[in-house]
């Protein structure tokens, strides 16, 4: 690694074609709010000032919502419970404390700490290994429900179902109230947009697009969404304090289930993933309800519900962007970070003498059905093992085993010096592990430069508010993105690259990790001769030169007797044979379990 | 004896309200928020009855086919387009069930009814009066449970659900219409859910939200016992006496709350559920 230098390849500004005009547009958006916010006392009646308060500490929530659902692909109906908590903070502690500076200030931090202990709880019981996000789903309904039983069987206490009314309260004039709500959802929405668009925000989507893929680039999951969720609980209790001390009133129905899937109609009404949509999709029909609902209450609910089913039935990106799509037709990718060479790591706490590898009589069982019996097997740095057999041989049930400790059924399995033990595919990878899959496994949604930003988390971590100006990634990594032109596409969306580019992608994804030990599930399938001679390369001087620990699975013996260094002869969940590719290739056995492939290889070669 | 009274009855009144949600998700994967909405669909169909001075044995009838005919609907307007986007379709039929509850809302007006049981009085177990609808719920469920399961396992029908369940594309490579079978059992799951709203409602009163309370117990369950109609019974009979206990030795709010706690609970410790331990 002497040639370490900073090297920018792209320097060129990304072709701005419609990023000024989409920029403009949200620009022009934001300044008309801000206006609204600013002259709205002056040009709203009493009664409409009223609504539109609450509408605001709504909208708060239902930018949330998106945050969680649109961004992230959590769907919760449990927003609400949060803002019901922060509401009751205010409720009672005014209605039984009194009011004064310091209840107010006691009521604050209780509905801070509240809403995030209580939203901490249920991300724990949400978000897990192997929890499936429609579980999830389930959880964030219970949740609304148990605190509506809660709030109806505190008696006197918590006023029962007709809920809290009448404490005294912050002595503010409407007018006030109207910009303390608006500020507060400016700076709500702009925080929000903020998040979204950093480098850290891509991670929430990227959770959404394939949350096993984060898994396996070493990002703990589960621990972001709890965060994720702790945080938007605070705001949303936040938003509850603020309707909670505006209105004098809290009611048992702030917290309950059907504000809660109200939340979820707004935002799926307005646009998920947009932001804006859902905050101006709150704030609407929030708006129209309070005319409408004194009128003709049921029909408005009704054509509420159907204009929702048709939503998402037909137009599951909303109805405000679709409004508003002649005004920008630009996709998310005017946004093209520089290329530059990232320094190698140094090795640290790592016993100096561990093999890259070792796997002690690793064995899996579904029942009775034996798929990996007694595998032994160790590999050192800068060695490439070829690691053959037939199809169902159980090649890539090893890969799984040695990259996940929850799935062998007994053995040991060695990375790098660390037992993995039951550790998840996150903590593996923070071993120094990194795995190709044998399907190009990336983000659909995000482009070339977001997906190797993002496998980078774990070593560069992301801002929270700002995109990076480069894009930094090791050298053959860099190596990866420049042979097959990947370079050259870096703001373009990962599944509309060609089914090469993507396994590439994926590659070098991977190697963006800076693991030790890769293991390569036919990284070759399906590629073309002249992609497969680039990747070859690329692997053979992956274990060469930068000194890395290359597993690779592959059918291809041509493939095979090109690069390894050593073959490994996998049958019947067996290691049947190591060796060179010519011991392997000519021994007797090894042709009988492969019949036809094994002498056809040499034909070829 | 009550207790075990209580505790059976409640059992089979949870199977009832469950088995058609559990139809629809075995086969579909998706949960069909609309159940409580179809729940009180089938709530109102006895109150029709009731209206129209039938015989109240015609209620079930009557609600099965509501929610066969509703059901067929549902299936090809709404969920037929989600089955790639299954949050999507869960959302849909959330959406589908305030829809169909306005409806109710419009037609029926938001005022509590109630209808008559189609079996008045009570029995005596054991020198013990007890409601003689409660029991007979006993033997509905029971025979629920082994006509889904003779359905499932012994027909043609259930040979080739079970293919769909287990390898759709499978299923689809060798000529099962797995369209057809999806269409049979959430029409089939919509009118076991009317049925149950029928079957529950003489115990308490209709109104356009009745379904609710049940909704999120069912979908516990059905989380917690797997695939199987027999363990969504075991489980049923296990949470049920759970509920039972709450609400005698504590209070009947947290028996409300007793299963969804329960299964939620158990789930983040057993994530394999309850079936398979």
């Amino acid at each position: 690694m002497a040639d370490v230098h900073t090297a920018t390849l792209q320097t060129a500004p990304a072709p701005a074609r419609q990023g000024p005009a989409k920029a403009r547009g949200l620009l022009l958006l934001g300044l008309a709010g801000i206006a609204l916010i600013a002259f709205g006392p002056w040009i709203f009646g009493t009664y409409l000032l009223n609504i539109l308060i609450k509408a605001f500490f709504f909208a708060i929530v239902a930018v949330t919502v998106d945050m969680l659902w649109g961004y992230t692909g959590y769907l919760t109906f449990g927003q609400s419970a949060f803002f019901g908590l922060g509401a009751y903070a205010a409720g009672l502690v005014f209605t039984h404390a009194g009011f004064s500076i310091s209840t107010a200030l006691a009521a604050l931090g209780l509905a801070i700490a509240g809403t995030a202990l209580v939203g901490a709880l249920v991300g724990w019981l949400s978000f897990y290994r192997g929890a499936s996000p429609f579980f999830a789903t389930v959880i964030s309904l219970v949740l609304p429900i148990v605190l509506t039983q809660l709030l109806l069987s505190g008696g006197a206490w918590t006023g029962s179902s007709s809920g809290l009314t009448g404490y005294e309260t912050f002595d503010l004039p409407l007018e006030a109230w109207y910009w303390i709500a608006g500020t507060a959802l400016a700076l709500v929405a702009l925080l929000g947009w903020l998040i979204v668009r950093s480098d850290a925000g891509r991670v929430l989507t990227a959770i959404r697009d394939n949350e096993s893929r984060c898994t396996y680039l070493g990002i703990r999951t589960s621990q972001v969404k709890i965060i994720l969720l702790s945080a938007t609980a605070v705001v949303a209790g936040l938003a509850g304090f603020g309707y909670g001390s505006f209105s004098g009133v809290v009611a048992p129905e702030l917290s309950g289930f059907v504000l809660g899937t109200e939340f979820i109609i707004w935002v799926a009404l307005g646009g998920r993933g947009t932001l804006w949509g859902p905050l101006l999709g709150a704030v609407l029909i929030s708006v129209v309800s309070a005319y409408l609902s004194s009128s003709m209450p049921f029909a408005w609910q009704l054509v509420l519900g159907c204009a929702f089913v048709f939503v998402i039935v037909l137009l599951p990106q909303g109805l405000v962007p679709l409004l508003l799509r002649p005004l920008h037709r630009s996709g998310p990718g005017a946004f093209e970070p520089a290329l530059i060479e990232r320094i190698a790591r140094p090795q640290t706490g790592r016993p100096a003498a561990a093999p890259a590898l070792v796997l002690q009589g690793v064995a899996k069982h579904y029942g009775h059905l034996k798929v990996l019996q007694g595998i032994d097997l160790a590999a050192e740095e800068g060695q490439l093992v070829g690691l053959i057999g037939p199809n169902g041989a159980g090649k890539t049930t090893l890969m799984r085993c040695m990259s996940d400790g929850a799935e062998r059924t007994a053995g040991g399995v060695n990375l790098c010096g660390h037992d993995i033990r039951t550790l998840p595919p996150e903590e593996c990878v923070r071993f120094g592990l990194g795995r190709k899959f044998q399907n190009a496994n990336i983000f659909d949604t995000l482009t070339v430069a977001a997906c190797l930003r993002i496998a980078g988390t774990i070593l560069e971590r992301p801002s929270l508010f700002t995109r990076s100006p480069t894009l930094a990634l090791p050298s053959y990594a860099l190596e990866v993105v420049r042979t097959t032109g990947l370079a050259g596409k870096l703001s373009a969306v990962a599944k509309d690259l060609s089914h090469g580019e993507q396994q590439a992608l994926e590659l070098a994804m991977v190697l963006a990790l800076e693991p030790k030990v890769v293991l390569l599930d036919e990284p070759t399938a399906g590629l073309t001769k002249t992609e497969r001679t680039q990747i070859g390369r690329i692997l053979s001087s992956l274990a060469l030169h930068h000194g890395l620990c290359c597993l690779l699975v592959e059918h291809d013996l041509d493939f095979v007797q090109e690069i390894a260094t050593r073959i490994v002869v996998l049958h019947q969940g067996l290691i049947v044979m190591q060796g060179s590719f010519e011991e392997v290739v000519h021994s007797d056995l090894v042709k009988t379990i492969y019949a036809g492939s094994a002498h056809a290889a040499p034909e070829a070669a | 004896m009550v207790f075990l009274l209580d505790w059976l009855t409640t059992a089979a009144m949870l199977f009832i309200v469950t088995a058609g949600l559990m139809m629809i998700f075995g086969v579909m994967k998706i949960v069909n928020f609309a159940h409580g909405a179809l729940l009180t669909l089938g709530g109102y169909a006895s109150f029709v009855v009731t209206q129209l001075r039938l015989d109240p044995w015609l209620s079930w009838p009557l609600a099965l086919l509501a929610g066969v005919v509703v059901g067929c609907v549902v299936e090809a307007v709404i969920v037929r387009p989600l089955y790639k986007r299954p949050l999507d379709a869960i959302l849909a039929t959330w959406g589908l069930g305030i829809v169909i509850g306005q409806l109710i809302v419009i037609a029926f007006g938001r005022g509590v009814q109630f209808v008559d049981a189609p079996l008045q009085g009570t029995w005596s177990i054991a020198g013990l009066p007890y409601s003689a609808y409660r029991l007979v719920l006993i033997p509905v469920a029971l025979g629920l449970c082994a006509l889904l399961t003779g359905l499932l396992n012994g027909t043609r029908f259930g040979v080739k659900t079970r293919a769909v369940i287990m390898n759709e594309e499978l299923a689809r490579g060798l000529g099962i219409h797995s369209g057809r079978i999806r269409f049979v059992t959430f029409a089939l799951g919509a009118g076991i859910g009317t049925l149950a709203g029928a079957l529950i409602t003489p115990l308490s009163s209709v109104d356009p939200d009745m379904g609710l309370p049940w909704l999120v117990g069912a979908f516990m369950l059905v989380m917690v016992s797997g695939h199987s109609m027999l363990s969504l019974l075991v489980t049923c009979l296990v949470f049920g006496a759970c509920q039972v206990l709450v609400s005698t030795y504590l209070s009947p709010v947290l028996g409300g709350l007793t299963i969804a706690v329960l299964a939620a609970l158990m789930l983040r410790i057993r994530p394999q559920g309850f079936a398979h331990g």
